[in-house]
C-alpha cells in the first residue's frame, strides 16, 4: 500500500491511502491520524488499513489535498553518511568500513511540494537524493537475517545540506539541520511493493530538470539490513524510526564548478517505482 | 528556583525545591502544567506562577525530598544538542587542534536516564564506557537568529549532564553519533536551576566529574572556548530553538579514555557530576 499524510480540503490532517490519482481518507474510516500510530499497531493496523481501503466508497482527488511529510515526530531519524563509494570519493573521503551515522531533526524537513529554504547564513545549499527506510517492528540487537522484517516500508528524502556549515567541524550535524532544508515524501510505500531491501532501484536527482545524480541502490556500501543491524546494536528501534540511507555521487559541492540550489529552482528526487519527491527552493524569509 | 521531575505512582510529576529538605509537589499545589517540563517551560508565565507557589503553597503540597524517585529532568525535548571540544584542554587530550568553530552532535531522548538511575554499560563495549561532565543549558523561549545582546534571554536555566560515551563506537566512523546514543548511557539532572540564581551564561562555575569519589575532571566553565551566548547565537542561525530544548556545552579535560592508563566505568561504580551552585548529578553504573 501507499500511504500519504495530508490535509483535507477543509484543513484537517489525516492519513490516507493513495490509489492512482485518488486518496482514500483512512482516518475518517477509523484508522489513526498518523503513520507512526498506525505502525505501532503492527500487522493488525496494516490489515485494518487494507480492509478500510477495500470498503471505502469516497475518494478525494490527489490534487485536492495538501501533502504533509509522512512522519513528523520520529523518536530517531538517523542519516547514513558516505554510503556509496563514488560519493565518498567525490568528497575526498575514504569509503567507510562501518556505517557512519548522523541525525536530522524533524524541523529540518518539509513535505513533497513544499519549498525547501536556502538559509540567510549561506549560499552553499546542496541536494542529496536518498531513500529512507522506516521501522515498523521495534527491536534491539536485531540480526541481519531478520533485519528486513523490522522495516515497514520506504519513502524518499532530499537530505538538503548547507555545505560550509557541514564542514566547519568534523561533525556534520550543523549543516544537516537547518530549518526546512530537507524534503521528505511524497508517500510511504509498504515494503511488499518494492524489491527486498529496495535493492536494484535507479535513483536520480534532478535540478531544474537536469540530471545531477544517477545511480542504483545496489551500489550502497551498507545495505538496508546492515544499517538496521548497526542502528539496533546500540539503540532500541521503535516503530516510526527513520534510517535515511545515503546519497550517491553527483552532489553540487563536488562538481566543478560547484552547483548550489537557489530561489526559483526545483529539485526532484526520483526512485524507480517510488515516485518523485519534488521541492521548489526559496530563500529563508 | 530549582525545578525537577519525579515519579509519583508511576507518573512523571514536577516538583519545586522549597528548601534543602523539602519540595512542593506542583500537582498538589494546583498548578495546571505539573507533569511535563516542556509543557511547563512553554507557559509564558511559569516563572511568576512558580514564584507564587513557592511563597503560598499549602502544607499539603509539601513533602520531604528523602526517598524521592527522580525522573529524567526533561524526557521529551524536541532537541538535545551537544557541543564537542569546547574546552581547550579536552580538545588537546584527545589529539584535536583547538577548533575555530564548535562542533555539534546530538543525543536522542532514549540515551538518557534520571539522577540516581543506573547508567548502562553496553553489552558490546564492556570496557570503553566513559563519563563527561557538562553544563546543560535549558531553553525557555522560542528563538531564532539570536544576537550576542539577546542570546541569554531565551535561557530558562541550567543543570548537570553526564554525556556518557561509548568510545569504541564513537570512533568507529567520522561521526560521533553512534557512540553518544546507546540506550541509557547519559544522565541529566537533578534539577533545573533558574538562571537568576547563577552567573550570566553559567560562566565561572567549577565543574567536576568524580568516579567512586575520585576527582577525574576538575574544570571551570570560564574556560569554555565558545560561551553559552556564542553557542546560542550560532545554533539559532541554523534552527529554531524551542522551550525545553537542551544544549550540552562540552566537557573539560580528564575523561577516562585519554588517561594513562585509561579509566572506564564499570558495574558497581558511582559517577558524580558536580557543578558549583547547581548541585550533584549522581548515577550508579550497571551492566545493560
Amino acid at each position: 500500500m501507499r500511504f500519504v499524510r495530508f490535509k483535507t480540503p477543509d484543513g484537517h490532517p489525516a492519513l490516507g491511502a493513495r490509489v492512482g490519482d485518488e486518496v482514500i481518507n483512512l482516518t475518517k474510516l477509523g484508522l489513526p491520524g498518523t503513520l507512526d500510530e498506525l505502525l505501532r499497531l503492527g500487522a493488525a493496523g496494516m490489515a485494518s488499513a487494507k480492509a478500510a481501503l477495500e470498503k471505502a466508497t469516497t475518494r478525494l482527488p490527489l490534487s485536492s489535498v495538501q501533502l504533509m511529510a509522512p512522519l513528523h515526530h520520529p523518536h530517531k531519524a538517523f542519516a547514513i553518511g558516505l554510503n556509496y563509494v563514488d560519493h565518498a570519493h567525490e568528497g575526498n573521503f575514504t569509503p567507510p568500513t562501518q556505517p557512519v551515522l548522523f541525525h536530522r531533526y524533524p524541523t529540518s524537513w518539509v513535505a513533497h511540494g513544499v519549498a525547501i529554504e536556502r538559509p540567510k547564513a549561506s549560499i552553499e545549499f546542496d541536494y542529496e537524493g536518498e531513500i529512507v527506510a522506516i521501522i515498523g517492528k521495534g527491536g534491539k540487537y536485531i540480526s541481519k537475517e531478520n533485519a528486513l522484517d523490522h522495516v515497514a516500508g520506504y519513502s524518499l528524502f532530499n537530505d538538503g545540506s548547507i555545505r560550509d556549515f557541514q564542514f566547519r567541524s568534523s561533525q556534520w550535524m550543523w549543516g544537516k539541520n537547518f530549518d526546512r532544508s530537507g524534503g521528505f515524501g511524497p508517500e510511504f510505500i509498504t515494503a511488499d511493493e518494492l524489491p527486498l531491501g529496495v535493492v536494484g532501484l535507479d535513483i536520480t536527482t534532478r535540478l531544474n530538470g537536469q540530471v545531477m545524480q544517477k545511480a542504483n541502490t545496489r551500489d550502497m556500501i551498507f545495505d538496508v539490513a546492515t544499517l538496521v543491524v548497526a542502528c539496533s546494536e546500540g539503540m532500541e528501534l521503535h516503530p516510526g524510526d527513520m534510517i535515511i540511507t545515503g546519497t550517491p555521487a553527483g552532489v553540487g559541492f563536488a562538481r566543478k564548478p560547484p552547483v548550489f540550489m537557489k530561489a526559483g529552482d526545483v529539485c526532484e528526487v526520483e526512485v524507480e517505482g517510488m515516485g518523485i519527491l519534488s521541492n521548489p527552493v526559496i530563500d529563508e524569509a | 528556583m530549582r525545578i525537577f521531575t519525579f515519579e509519583k505512582a508511576g507518573k512523571a510529576t514536577l516538583g519545586l525545591l522549597k528548601n534543602e529538605q523539602e519540595y512542593i509537589d506542583l500537582e498538589l499545589a494546583g498548578y495546571a502544567h505539573a507533569n511535563n517540563m516542556v509543557d511547563l517551560l512553554s507557559q509564558a508565565d511559569w516563572e511568576v506562577k512558580l514564584a507564587e507557589i513557592l511563597k503560598n503553597a499549602p502544607a499539603s503540597a509539601v513533602a520531604s525530598i528523602a526517598g524521592l524517585k527522580y525522573d529524567i529532568l526533561i524526557a521529551n525535548p524536541s532537541k538535545i544538542i551537544c557541543v564537542g571540544l569546547n574546552y581547550a584542554d579536552h580538545a588537546k587530550e584527545g589529539g584535536h587542534a583547538t577548533p575555530d568553530h564548535p562542533s555539534f552532535f546530538i543525543r536522542v531522548n532514549s540515551s538518557q536516564v534520571a539522577h540516581q538511575q543506573p547508567m548502562l554499560v553496553p553489552k558490546q563495549s564492556s570496557e570503553r564506557f566513559d563519563y563527561e561532565a557538562e553544563l546543560a543549558v535549558i531553553i525557555g523561549k522560542t528563538a531564532r537568529h539570536l544576537t550576542a545582546d539577546n542570546a541569554l534571554d531565551c535561557v530558562a536555566g541550567y543543570s548537570c549532564y553526564n554525556d556518557g560515551s561509548v568510545r569504541d563506537f564513537q570512533r568507529k566512523g567520522t561521526q560521533w553519533t553512534l557512540g553518544k546514543n546507546f540506550d541509557k548511557t547519559g544522565s541529566f539532572g537533578p534539577w533545573l536551576v533558574t538562571k537568576d540564581e547563577l552567573p550570566a551564561g553559567g560562566d565561572g562555575l567549577k565543574i567536576q566529574a568524580r568516579l567512586n569519589g575520585q576527582v577525574l575532571q576538575d574544570g571551570n566553565t570560564a574556560d569554555f572556548l565558545f560561551s553559552v551566548s556564542q553557542v546560542l547565537v550560532i545554533l539559532s542561525e541554523v534552527m529554531t530553538l524551542e522551550p525545553g530544548d537542551v544544549i550540552i556545552t562540552g566537557t573539560p579535560a580528564g575523561v577516562g579514555y585519554a588517561r594513562k592508563p585509561p579509566i572506564f566505568m564499570k558495574e558497581g561504580d558511582v559517577c558524580e557530576i558536580e557543578i558549583e551552585k547547581i548541585g550533584i548529578l549522581s548515577n550508579p553504573i550497571a551492566n545493560a
